[in-house]
């Protein structure tokens, strides 16, 4: 569904990423692990299309068709879809309005925003402005239904799992197996385990990112243990030592 | 008089000899252009019919009350009119603006020969559906004088929704709406006012309002279009426990310059005031966004908001709040932002499928709009669609 191939990311001159090789298949979630500043946030807003980043050198494919250089819309509008680590406030736009408008944009099923809606708690913020005056936990299973409602293809999510509460990261993980199952694909950005314990048996794939280089994709079961038993940089200097 | 020469203290000063000013005199009009006018205001024939004010240039071409409310003694006639047949409605009529504050008020005392719309309400009638009031302009290089002068007596309700325009061509002519309200113990005035002028047109709308003990008062001004310049600043009194709140939403275009103000003078213990702004800096618009909160008696409260928005590198916002206390006992606050459109917001609507276009439209959207829970459905419905045409702009 979704390929990085060989992608060097950039903010202007400035390189942030470099040589990244990724692939999620169909209804797979892949989990992208690193501590603060190495890079992820950049690796997703650059797949995403966003400003200031930009994908300087490699290739995007998305359905096995090149998106590198689509502007952020288009992909969404195909399928693409970039769930915030920190969504901004937007005073003035109700969030009921803007749930309306990306219902009748991406022409979503009455059934499928109840679903949604009810797993992740979000009926009672319709009546806010959007993420206004809204704690960690609600700006996370907010953002979560708002990009997981556009029914994407491949849903990439930047640490949904940050700032929240144990009930709000349940509910984001019950809405994440919920859409593993309907079809669609995540990529999953995190600086911790919490998400991954919660999420263990459908990951297919964890991949370490470190400086912004890709340092090692494996399974659950060698990755996480090693993290859980070392930390993250004796872990992926293990790993390191016998790849 | 010799105020017919006296400056505004705000806004450019205008030579009145520009528009024709003369003896009101009654005129033709096409109802394409009548057509035209309403549609850009959103205030259709059926509303007006239901209870309403038409007046094109000077002829007043409808007007209209309940069956019901006329049973109660709710009136709405032409100022003049209601002059001449209702004695005590004399003692209401220049008591709040005085005739020589300017040259436009004067202007319209000597030369209005008091065209504009008087609304009664009697005590303890509260009017469910709005009361719709339209004034139009038709005619070139002319001068449109007007008194209107509206009582909501103790205990009474009303929502008055005006709607002040021209057909879509320039018009190069001069408004003057000369309002006093009065709003009495315990009633509540809910006004709207909507202006869709058009290139080279000067707008000097007068309003001042008195709300008595317990009474409640609230506004919603909007302006939409381009102008040669609009000055207003309206003022409301509030004794004992009054409240008010002014909303003005302002999009300022073309070379137009956009004077507008709110000022609430908190004379009364507990009475309390808000004035919110929201002003939209287009093309090379410069916009004045003025407020005042006078403290003169405690315990009071006085909050004054204003945000300013620019989509433009050539327009001009500045905001001029002003708190005066006489009392430690008055409460005042401001606050005040102007900047563009934020590239973090574009960005998260990018990635949510909308286009730059479409999410500049809504991040305006939403900050035009401003919240008035306690206006009537019907007038915030009316506002919404102004809001939702404003917005169109930006998608292109």
């Amino acid at each position: 569904m979704l390929e990085l191939r060989g992608v060097d990311v950039s903010i202007g001159e400035r390189r942030i990423l470099s040589n990244v090789d990724l692939r999620v298949g169909l209804k797979e979630l892949h989990v992208v692990i690193g501590p603060n500043g190495s890079g992820k946030t950049s690796l997703l807003n650059a797949v995403a299309g966003l400003k200031p980043f930009s994908v300087t050198r490699g290739r995007v494919l998305f359905m096995g068709l090149d998106v590198t250089q689509e502007p952020p819309y288009v992909k969404a509008g195909k399928g693409l879809v970039l769930a915030y680590q920190f969504p901004p406030a937007i005073k003035g736009l109700q969030t009921k309005m803007f749930v309306d408008e990306l219902i009748k944009r991406f022409n979503v099923d009455g059934r499928y925003v109840e679903v949604l809606s009810e797993i992740l708690d979000v009926r009672s913020l319709f009546g806010r402005y959007l993420f206004d005056g809204m704690s960690g936990g609600e700006r996370k299973r907010l953002e979560t239904f708002l990009a997981l409602l556009t029914r994407p293809k491949v849903a990439m999510l930047d640490e949904p799992d940050s700032g929240v509460d144990i009930e709000s990261l349940s509910k984001i993980a019950e809405a994440l197996k919920a859409v593993l199952g309907r079809g669609t694909s995540l990529l999953l950005v995190t600086h911790s385990l919490h998400m991954l314990k919660l999420m263990r048996e459908y990951v297919n794939g964890v991949h370490m990112i470190y400086g912004g280089t890709l340092i090692y994709s494996g399974l659950y079961e060698e990755v996480v243990p090693l993290i859980e038993r070392y930390g993250f940089s004796g872990a992926l200097m293990r790993l390191r030592e016998v790849s | 008089m010799k105020a017919l020469n006296k400056p505004s203290q705000y806004g450019p000063d205008v030579d009145l000899g520009r528009f024709n000013i003369g003896p009101a005199r009654e005129e033709g009009f096409s109802e394409s252009d009548l057509e035209k006018a309403s549609s850009r205001l959103g205030i259709s024939r059926e509303s007006l019919r239901k209870g309403g004010y038409l007046q094109v240039n000077e002829s007043i071409a409808f007007r209209a009350m309940g069956e019901k409310l006329v049973q109660h003694g709710a009136v709405i006639l032409p100022t003049n009119e209601a002059l001449k047949k209702l004695d005590w409605v004399s003692k209401y009529s220049w008591r709040l603006i005085s005739p020589d504050r300017d040259k436009y008020t004067a202007a319209t005392y000597l030369h209005g020969g008091e065209l504009g719309y008087f609304i009664y309400v009697p005590p303890g009638i509260k009017i469910k559906d709005p009361i719709y009031a339209c004034l139009f302009i038709t005619r070139r290089d002319y001068a449109q004088l007007l008194h209107n002068i509206v009582i909501v007596d103790d205990g009474a309700e009303l929502s008055l929704i005006t709607g002040c325009g021209v057909p879509d061509q320039p018009m190069n002519s001069l408004h003057i709406g000369v309002s006093e309200f009065y709003v009495g113990r315990g009633s509540k005035l809910s006004f709207a006012m909507i202006h869709a002028w058009a290139p080279g047109m000067v707008v000097r709308p007068r309003t001042a309002v008195e709300v008595l003990e317990g009474g409640e008062y609230i506004s919603y001004y909007v302006i939409y279009s381009a102008v040669e310049s609009l000055q207003t600043y309206p003022r409301v009194s509030l004794r004992d426990n009054a409240r008010a709140t002014l909303n003005s939403v302002v999009t300022g275009g073309g070379k137009g310059i956009y004077d507008v103000g709110s000022a609430i003078v908190l004379s009364g213990r507990g009475a309390s005031g808000e004035v919110l702004s929201r002003n939209l800096g287009r093309d090379n618009s410069l916009i004045y966004a003025r407020s005042r909160i006078e403290g003169n008696a405690g315990p009071s409260r006085g909050h004054i908001e204003c945000l300013g928005l620019l989509e433009s590198d050539n327009a001009l916002i500045e905001s001029l709040p002003e708190l005066s206390s006489l009392t430690p006992e008055a409460v005042l606050t401001h606050e005040a932002a102007i900047g563009k459109i934020s590239e973090e917001l574009i960005n998260y609507l990018l990635s949510k499928g909308f286009s730059e276009d479409e999410a500049r439209a809504a991040i305006i959207k939403g900050f035009l709009n401003i919240e008035e829970p306690k206006l009537p459905l019907q007038i915030r419905e009316i506002i919404k669609r102004t809001i939702e045409h404003i917005t169109s702009r930006a998608m292109g």
